[in-house]
């Protein structure tokens, strides 16, 4: 097929095909609600992937790391002033992302001088009660998606299907049941990722069609770290964000049967 | 929202914002309702050590010349999980400084991953005292007295600083505000007489801490005694910042009237 740098609709293909094929590896990651408060979950490489923003906002991301960090930054940036300037109460989630950071996202992938943003985001905003958590998954072309109860970002959509519809009726009771399930929707949206990537599914060394419990301890195996934060609906600390300890995430999930 | 996703200020607050100080204070004039002609001032304030940390407790009256103008001040303020400051002087001055202090402090440990040092925290507050120094020198003085657990040598201090930003640390004890100088002698009697207060539990610093409060509230008409609003305590030790029930201080100054009693 040729190319013509006049058709906007293939430049905008070509930026699409570009950034999805570098998420398609990706880990995702996972946020759910339970009464306690909210739990964000994912696998990373070398560098953490769940953040605190603001008082009651939480961020993790997939994708470029440099990209993960300057969303990071300018969600925190923008969140404070805002505080600061206005009141605390003054900062919520629809507001930031739908206002601030969206459209600034937007811009770069407007801009076909630049390399657009090599990322998905997933944004968590704790209420006083579970049904009213909000959470808010941001694309790389700046689009976004606000939801309650849980959101998950994949590599590939039918890997976000197969999450969501884990996610759908889910309602864990305690912060160990919330990581549970969200080790297990990570389980098997990784493992629909790999078997998006090749066609007939993927298998392992000896040939065995991949099920989700392998493509987790296969990540693992190759030195991807258990991460998991949490944001507390009772505390008396400054701070309502809790990045959880290895040894915690890791007993959480010990044992469990990942299908 | 203004949002830049290329320019990050690097846990600089100030520059985040485009907060400063250096503006001169707007003395407040006369409302011309016999009430404040002055900006209202917060009075005393105490910092001693206990065993396991710090103890810090203020009266909670607000002041604007002779008249009071609140009674439910609240002079003893959480920073962040370490550190508390008790302020005296100019009330709007004072809250501002801690708002500030509050948020720089959780930009600084969520923008860089990584809490800011004690000495980072204290030298910050010592640029936002220099930075009010010309408001200082207009009324709008406030002297802060600082209750700090230090993590790495596992005690409390407490810290004050001059209006010009100067800080220094005090080994037993700290206080601040008009009834402070009154009762200045009487710390260092009860050091001398009952010993250091680092090696008090926290109920009989709290009842020497109450008692103290209420000779300052006796020989200071700006500050407010008990018998109206409860002062307001709060501790700061290795598990963080705690504040005192007032429960607990109804029996701590029931043991200081007790003790006045005896004597």
């Amino acid at each position: 097929m040729s190319y013509n740098f006049y058709d906007f609709q293939n430049a905008i293909q070509q930026r699409n095909d570009y950034v999805d094929d570098q998420l398609r590896d990706g880990s995702p990651v996972i946020g759910i609600s339970c009464p306690d408060g909210i739990v964000l979950f994912t696998l990373r490489g070398t560098q953490r992937k769940l953040f605190e923003v603001y008082d009651r906002i939480a961020y993790g991301a997939m994708g470029r790391q440099s990209d993960v960090e300057s969303i990071r930054i300018a969600a925190i940036d923008s969140a404070h002033r805002e505080g600061f300037q206005r009141s605390e109460d003054d900062v919520c989630l629809s507001r930031l992302v739908g206002f601030g950071i969206s459209p600034a996202v937007k811009q770069v992938y407007n801009d076909q001088r630049a390399v657009p943003l090599t990322i998905r985001a997933l944004f968590a905003e704790l209420h006083d009660s579970a049904a009213d958590d909000v959470f808010c998954t941001l694309n790389y072309d700046g689009e976004y998606r606000i939801s309650k109860g849980s959101a998950v970002i994949t590599g590939v959509r039918s890997a976000d299907d197969v999450a969501k519809d884990m996610l759908k009726d889910a309602g864990p009771t305690t912060r160990d049941e919330a990581i549970q399930l969200a080790a297990k929707v990570w389980a098997h949206a990784y493992n629909a990722m790999r078997h998006a990537r090749k066609p007939g599914g993927d298998v392992d060394d000896n040939g065995v069609r991949l099920t989700p419990a392998a493509a987790f301890k296969g990540a693992l195996d190759k030195g991807q770290v258990l991460e998991a934060a949490f944001l507390t609906r009772s505390t008396s600390k400054t701070s309502r964000f809790e990045c959880c300890t290895l040894e915690a995430v890791s007993a959480a999930v010990a044992n469990l049967d990942l299908g | 929202m203004d949002v830049s996703l290329f320019h990050p200020q690097s846990g600089d607050f100030a520059a985040l914002t485009g907060f400063t100080l250096t503006d001169a204070h707007q003395s407040v004039t006369s409302h011309g309702n016999g009430l404040a002609s002055e900006p209202v001032h917060g009075t005393t304030v105490i910092a001693v050590k206990f065993k396991d940390g710090v103890l810090t407790v203020g009266d909670r009256r607000a002041t604007g010349g002779n008249a009071i103008m609140y009674d439910k001040a609240e002079k003893v303020l959480a920073l962040d999980d370490t550190m508390l400051m008790a302020i005296s002087g100019a009330f709007s001055k004072a809250i501002e400084f801690v708002r500030f202090l509050r948020h720089s402090f959780k930009y600084y440990e969520r923008s860089q991953l990584q809490s800011l040092s004690l000495d980072g925290k204290l030298n910050e507050i010592g640029r936002m005292m220099a930075g009010n120094l010309a408001g200082a020198m207009s009324g709008g003085l406030v002297i802060p007295v600082i209750a700090v657990f230090d993590q790495k040598q596992a005690v409390g201090r407490i810290f004050f600083y001059d209006a010009a930003g100067a800080r220094f640390e005090n080994l037993e004890y700290a206080a601040a505000g008009s009834g402070s100088v009154q009762i200045r002698g009487a710390f260092e009697y009860i050091v001398r007489t009952k010993g250091n207060f680092s090696e008090m539990t926290l109920e009989t610093a709290l009842a020497e801490a109450l008692h103290l409060l209420e000779i300052a509230a006796d020989l200071d008409s700006a500050t407010g005694g008990a018998g109206k609003v409860l002062p307001l305590a709060r501790t700061v030790t290795a598990a963080g910042v705690t504040e005192i029930s007032d429960d607990a201080i109804r029996v701590a100054l029931g043991a200081s009237t007790t003790t006045a009693t005896s004597i």
